[in-house]
């Protein structure tokens, strides 16, 4: 599996392939934690907070908030501790690029989460990491512990006034948990429903106190904002999406991997083709989803000889989004039918049953989607369907009921033939 | 909620409404009617079933009215094809799921999602797929559970902690697979049956009444609760005289308790259709004789034929009338107008675990009602156990504090389950309260106070403190351990508490449903207590004449008195202690076959109705009592009605002045009496004997550190609840069954009887 | 059958109360755990982690101990437990195969490598040998996409299996 930068120099990817990455001593001798040591030296937490919105960094996390802005709603006179809360949940089918930043990396994480401290006014930190990546915690204790003898962490980091403490958390299995209410909701030691908003977890998150939630991939960019200065991390991006980004490809490539590339490169059938050495034997590409699971699918035609570009509004121009940036190439084998079928048993599984439209909606999609399957198909089916997905789109309690239904959409829009093959012959699939 | 108000426009028509309102209960206010399940008033919001949606100018989606603060220039629409389209969908979702059974479901007939889908109708079953299958089950002896017809509205798991601070059933599992229930499937709780109350469809289900009747058989009789003085209003259902269920559904009664009941209210009510009630009146011709069937015209005849006897022999005043806290006013006020006028003796009295005289004749502020309580700022808990004794001032206190932010002051010996919920406890030792009045009283005595307590004086100075602080309502309440001049004293309070800024509200924690009646009809102004009757017996007292029982403590005071007494009338619904020695015994009416009124613990008069004919030959108490005085040559001439006894008792009780029955006939306007109000007095006698009581009280013993149980004193079988098979199970622990398929109660044999009880059920 | 008294609101629950204390390590990594949070209920996954790992999975003494030691209810530990997937009430398997069915491992072979397990270990998905040594499941997206198919045992990644790989995988297992 290939790791490592295509179209720039690798900026959160610089250290993974050096040898033990992970050792504090390695990171420092690379650059490791002098970004803290100017914030801590000469920044004010406003100063960090501007570099961060000039970087036009934008959430990683899949929602693609800019962080900057994000960072400015937490009010500064509030008497309540203020939180930092690393998004380490990374459950996004298609998605797994946190896990080797964390893996290959952990003191950037730390060193994220230190500035983005510092700028909050918060000293405590939590990294919610999902319950499955255990090996992933380990790393990160030794590495906070490292930190903590280093002075890195703890009273008075870097023998500045400013104190700091991060602890890992576990998840244990839960989609959900990855939404930062339903996050904090975990974080509590509650079931992991998601919670109203407004209040947003700026102004009443962890504890009912002003909150920060942020993706791995966001917290770890934080460094590198400060090394070269907001302008020129956005530089490496376009006006709108500031430097690079994590792609995790899977499916039918030959080069499945991580790769980091400038926010704005062009185009997605080069980097399928070219970048991550084309299709497995010869086949020829059917569909792609481009941001993990809860985004539009995309067919081929939507990509060869369309120039698409991978950023924000270049994908959104497709007809798809960024999300996570779990990329998922399929090839002609695949049937779209079970493809959306597999995911739908995925959001089913995953509803957290808080809500009417997806706790009955995906359950009801399930039970629609294996009759079918067996052979049970009726001409109305596919109307059927979308008439679900909008009864569950845009009214569920949190965007999970979306993400279920967008992938059913975009699919019988796409790919109607791989649904019409499965109703009975006079199926109206286009409603 | 402030009383500025601002402009919505609804459905294109401008309303002003109160600044902070809820847009659903705005909408509802104005007459659009918005469907939901899982928006319940005063519990936490939850916006889970998304029935509820509307279209807000300027927000993206449709939003849930549920969770959205009106705010100016609001502009919105609650009725649209979007809308309908996207309620229809939620429906059909809920019912995707749902068993289309509702013929043989309890809740058919009263079920929120049944109704929904009737009246919007037209829904086509497009859900063609099989439906989730979860079996039928009990939680308890008291719930049944049918999981497959959850809509998880949560409402059962949000009564359940916000209410009653138990948090015993809750939703479990994930997603489709969400279920509500426990950890082991068995119900541990106080067994209140809110649950079963809040869920608007047959998925908690009444699990004494399982399949008995239907709900449009059963004629709906509001009326008062029978057992404790916090006097709930609750819906009697019968069917061919006999008494079903009772339940508080808002569809049928809303009261101060709305949906609230606890144990007792909703479940003790059995023993109105008891095999065991007396069914004819009864005569013990000679002393050690047994006791044998007679007419009504014989019995009355015999009592009134001894009471002249007795009369001429040991003069009137050697005979005792005695009442119950339980009876109603009427029965009451006829029984003081019967001693006083009619046989002419002082020794009259309501037995009661305590009396509220001392209290009542110095009430220095009105009393507290439950609404006063909720909306409370600061409530002072001087002992008590409201929790077990008074469950709906228990779950006011409850609300006040988590929902309304109030705090709570709790001043107990033991560390009541209430303590959870407390700003500060002060924990003293047994038998020291009137030390902690003393304390508040005379801040001069808190040294010695706190030392007879066993506190620090600064833990008194915190409370003081927190009281001070305190803007709005303090209410001040207190239980049953006060001696007569604590009591004064406490009612005198207000004066040294209040301030321009901060109304001073009482409100006494007696254990019936009627000790507060029976001090307003005079009965508890008689020369002596009833067990310095029973010391008597034989004595100075010859004769009884009760209405009700005594008291097991009380009796427990001189077991062999009644045996002492040349004669003993007893009315009562049961054999008892008591009429193990009566000369002759009166089969009374319960509470369900009369008409009536209760005063509960905060003033409120409010009525008890009739919802089946007497069981077998029983007669109203007052009736009876009426009868004997026709007998005995004094006619009152009530006609038979007892609006018209009300009457008279507004005549000649002031506290009751100018009430009428048809002024009480709206149990959600209730009437409050207007108890006497005494001004400012110098209490230096109370002081100085609290002084006195303090100085006497060792500054040394063992204080009490175990937290009572859920039910210690709910559960306790009593005359009426040892009629409900249910409690027995209840105070022999809850067990869980073999299997909870079926009732426990065809599983587990507590004692022979409560065999018998259930096989007479099951046939 | 014994009573114990959790928290202040709660009444005694009827269920063996068997575990005073774990091991003085496995106590120590407990408080480690509870110090990190300013609400000691935010320990509650942490802790359930531990003692499925003692007991096997959160049996009766298990749950009646984490609900002593966070000072919560019987049913707070059940609410919780259920809700997350990685938590189970009921026994399983000393080795837990986790075979990930979601996209990327299902186009590049996932459900081949399920039914390669179940035929080698003649149980179905969701079911345990005899021998109570192994559990099979299907679970969704474990962030290995790019290495699929995949599967984890207990808290071990195995990536990019072929069936040979399972064979020598399950044979290498003590
Ligand atoms: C159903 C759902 C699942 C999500 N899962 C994740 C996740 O696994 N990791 C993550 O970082 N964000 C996830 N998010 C996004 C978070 O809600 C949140 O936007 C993000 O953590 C904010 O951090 P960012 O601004 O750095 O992206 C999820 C959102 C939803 C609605
Ligand atoms: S949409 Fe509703 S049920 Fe689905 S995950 Fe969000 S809150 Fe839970
Ligand atoms: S009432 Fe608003 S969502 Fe249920």
């Amino acid at each position: 599996m290939f790791i490592g930068a295509i179209g720039c120099e690798p900026l959160q990817l610089a250290r993974v392939h050096l040898e033990n990455s992970r050792r504090l001593e390695v990171y420092k001798k690379h650059g490791g934690y002098e970004a803290l040591a100017r914030v801590l030296k000469s920044l004010t937490p406003d100063d960090v907070i501007n570099e961060v919105k000039k970087s036009a960094l934008r959430g990683r996390g899949g929602a693609g908030f800019p962080t900057g802005m994000k960072w400015s709603f937490v009010p500064k006179d509030s008497p309540k501790p203020k939180y930092v809360v690393c998004n380490a949940d990374e459950s996004e089918p298609g998605t797994f690029k946190d896990r080797y930043l964390m893996e290959r990396d952990p003191h950037l994480l730390i060193e994220g989460m230190l500035i983005a401290a510092y700028a909050l006014g918060s000293h405590v930190g939590y990294i919610y990491t999902r319950g499955e990546y255990k090996y992933l915690i380990d790393i990160m204790d030794e590495a906070i512990a490292e930190a903590r003898t280093a002075g890195l962490l703890g009273e008075n980091v870097m023998g500045s006034a400013f104190t700091c403490e991060i602890y890992t958390h576990t998840g244990a299995g839960a989609y959900i948990c990855g939404e930062e209410t339903a996050l904090l909701s975990s974080l509590e030691g509650l079931r992991g429903h998601p919670r109203m908003k407004p209040p947003f977890p700026a102004v009443s998150g962890l504890y009912g106190c002003p909150t920060v939630v942020n993706n791995v991939e966001t917290l770890t960019a934080v460094p590198d904002i400060i090394k070269m200065g907001g302008e020129a991390y956005q530089q490496l991006g376009t006006e709108k999406s500031g430097g690079t980004k994590l792609w995790s490809v899977s499916g039918h490539v030959n080069r499945p991997g991580v790769y980091e590339l400038p926010m704005g490169y062009d185009d997605m059938e080069k980097f399928i083709m070219e970048d991550c050495h084309g299709m497995r034997d010869g086949k020829r590409l059917k569909a792609v989803i481009p941001g993990g699971s809860s985004v539009y699918i995309m067919s081929a035609i939507d990509i060869i000889g369309k120039d698409v570009r991978m950023d924000y509004e270049g994908l959104v121009n497709a007809g798809s989004m960024v999300g996570s940036g779990g990329f998922i190439v399929m090839d002609e084998t695949v049937d779209v039918f079970e493809s959306t079928k597999n995911l739908t048993e995925f959001y089913k599984h995953e509803s957290c049953g808080w809500c009417t439209p997806c706790r009955e909606g995906t359950d009801w999609l399930v039970k629609i989607f294996k009759r079918i399957e067996k052979g049970g198909g009726r001409p109305g089916d596919a109307k059927l369907l979308l008439d679900l997905c909008d009864n569950i789109e845009a009214k569920s309690f949190c965007p999970l009921g979306d993400a279920a239904a967008w992938p059913i959409q975009s699919a019988i829009k796409r790919f109607p033939e791989d649904f019409k093959r499965r109703l009975a012959s006079n199926g109206n699939t286009n409603s | 909620m402030s009383t500025e108000t601002i402009r919505v426009t609804l459905n294109n028509k401008d309303y002003n409404v109160p600044k902070g309102a809820r847009l659903i209960d705005v909408c509802r206010e104005q007459g659009f009617d918005i469907p939901s399940f899982c928006y319940y008033a005063d519990l936490a919001l939850q916006a889970s079933c998304r029935m509820c949606l509307v279209r807000i100018e300027k927000m993206p989606k449709l939003q849930t009215s549920c969770t959205i603060i009106c705010t100016d220039g609001m502009v919105v629409t609650t009725k649209s094809e979007e809308i309908e389209k996207a309620q229809r969908a939620m429906l059909e979702f809920l019912l995707a799921n749902h068993p289309l059974d509702c013929p043989v479901c309890d809740r058919g007939g009263e079920c929120e999602l049944q109704e929904m889908a009737f009246d919007w109708g037209g829904l086509e079953e497009r859900f063609t797929e099989s439906k989730n299958y979860h079996p039928e089950k009990y939680l308890s002896p008291m719930v049944a559970n049918d999981p497959q017809r959850c809509i998880l509205c949560k409402r059962c798991t949000r009564v359940c902690d916000e209410w009653m601070g138990e948090d015993a059933i809750e939703a479990g599992g994930r997603g489709a697979n969400t279920v509500i229930g426990t950890y082991g499937g068995w119900l541990d709780c106080s067994q209140c049956g809110n649950c079963i109350e809040v869920c608007p469809t047959g998925t908690l289900l009444d699990g004494t009444y399982r399949h008995q009747a239907r709900p449009w058989e059963l004629a709906q009789t509001i009326s008062t609760c029978t057992y404790c003085s916090d006097g709930c209003q609750m819906s009697l259902g019968s069917r061919g005289g006999e008494l079903m269920r009772i339940v508080a559904r808002d569809r049928y009664v809303n009261g101060i308790n709305g949906e609230f009941l606890c144990i007792k209210g909703r479940f003790g009510h059995p023993f109105v259709n008891h095999e065991e009630r007396l069914r004819t009146p009864l005569i013990r011709y000679k002393k050690d004789g047994k006791l044998l069937p007679a007419t009504w015209d014989e019995a009355i005849r015999h009592v009134a034929r001894n009471l002249d006897t007795l009369a001429e022999k040991y003069g009137r005043s050697s005979i005792g009338v005695v009442g119950s806290p339980r009876l109603t006013n009427e029965a009451l006020y006829i029984l003081h107008k019967f001693a006083t006028e009619l046989v002419g003796t002082d020794n009259f009295v309501s037995d009661d675990a305590f009396s509220l005289s001392p209290f009542l004749e110095n009430l220095g502020a009105p009393l507290a009602t439950h609404h006063d309580i909720r909306h409370a700022k600061t409530i002072l808990l001087l002992g008590g156990e409201p929790e077990e004794l008074q469950p709906l001032t228990g779950k006011q206190i409850r609300q006040a504090v988590r929902n309304g932010g109030a705090s709570l002051l709790v001043v107990n010996s033991v560390p009541i389950r209430l303590v959870e919920q407390a700003a500060q406890f002060v924990h003293i030792r047994p038998e020291t309260l009137d030390a902690a009045v003393l304390a508040l009283a005379d801040p001069g005595s808190s040294q010695a106070a706190s030392r007879a307590m066993g506190i620090q004086a600064s833990e008194f100075q915190a409370l003081r403190q927190l009281i001070e602080l305190t803007e709005g309502d303090l209410i001040v309440m207190f239980g049953g351990e006060l001696s007569p001049a604590a009591q004064a004293v406490v009612a005198q309070l207000p004066f040294t508490l209040g301030s321009s800024t901060r109304r001073v509200l009482l409100h006494p924690l007696p254990l019936f449903n009627n000790s507060i009646g029976a001090h307003d009809m005079g009965m508890m102004r008689g020369a002596m207590t009833a067990s310095q009757m029973l010391s008597e017996a034989g004595k100075t007292i010859h004769g009884i004449y009760i209405a009700g029982s005594f008291l097991q403590d009380t009796l427990g005071t001189s077991e062999t008195a009644l045996e002492k007494l040349d004669f003993l009338v007893v009315q009562e619904l049961f054999e008892t202690e008591t009429t193990r020695f009566a000369d002759v015994v009166l089969p009374a009416a319960s509470f369900a076959e009369i008409d009536g009124t209760f005063t509960n613990n905060t003033g409120l008069v409010q009525r008890v109705r009739q919802s089946i004919q007497p069981v077998n030959q029983a007669k109203a108490d007052w009736m009876i009592t009426a009868q004997l005085a026709r007998e005995l040559g004094v006619d009152f001439g009530f006609e038979l009605s007892a609006s018209a006894v009300f009457s008279e008792i507004a005549e000649r009780v002031p506290a009751y002045a100018g009430l009428r029955y048809p002024l009480l006939k709206d149990e959600t306007k209730p009437v409050q009496v207007k108890h006497a109000r005494v001004a400012e007095r110098d209490l230096s006698t109370e002081l100085n004997t609290l002084r006195n009581a303090v100085a006497a009280m060792p500054d040394a013993g063992e204080k009490l550190w175990e937290t009572p149980e859920v039910g210690h004193e709910l559960f306790k079988i009593g005359t009426l609840t040892d009629k409900v098979p249910q409690f027995h199970l209840l105070a022999a622990g809850n067990p869980r069954p073999e299997t909870v398929n079926i009732s426990p109660l065809y599983q587990i044999t507590v004692d022979a009887d409560l065999r018998r009880e259930a096989v007479g059920k099951s046939v | 059958m014994t009573y114990i008294q959790i928290g202040p609101r709660s009444q005694p629950v009827r269920i063996q109360d068997e575990i005073d204390t774990f091991s003085p390590e496995v106590e120590a990594e407990i408080d480690r755990h509870l110090a990190k949070y300013p609400v000691m209920r935010s320990a509650i996954l942490p802790l359930m982690f531990i003692v499925q790992r003692e007991r096997g999975y959160l049996d009766p003494p298990g749950v009646a101990y984490l609900a002593k030691r966070l000072k919560l209810r019987i049913t707070d530990i059940w609410e919780v437990a259920t809700f997350y997937s990685m938590l189970h009430m009921a026994p399983i398997g000393k080795y837990h195969i986790q075979v990930c069915r979601t996209l990327s491992c299902k186009i590049l072979g996932s459900d081949k490598i399920t039914s390669y397990c179940a035929d080698k270990l003649g149980i179905k998905p969701g079911e345990t040998t005899a021998d109570g040594r192994f559990t099979l499941s299907e679970v969704e997206c474990l962030g290995s996409c790019g290495t699929a198919p995949m599967f984890q045992i207990n808290f071990d990644y195995h990536e990019n299996l072929t069936p040979e790989k399972v064979d020598q995988i399950l044979a290498s297992l003590p």
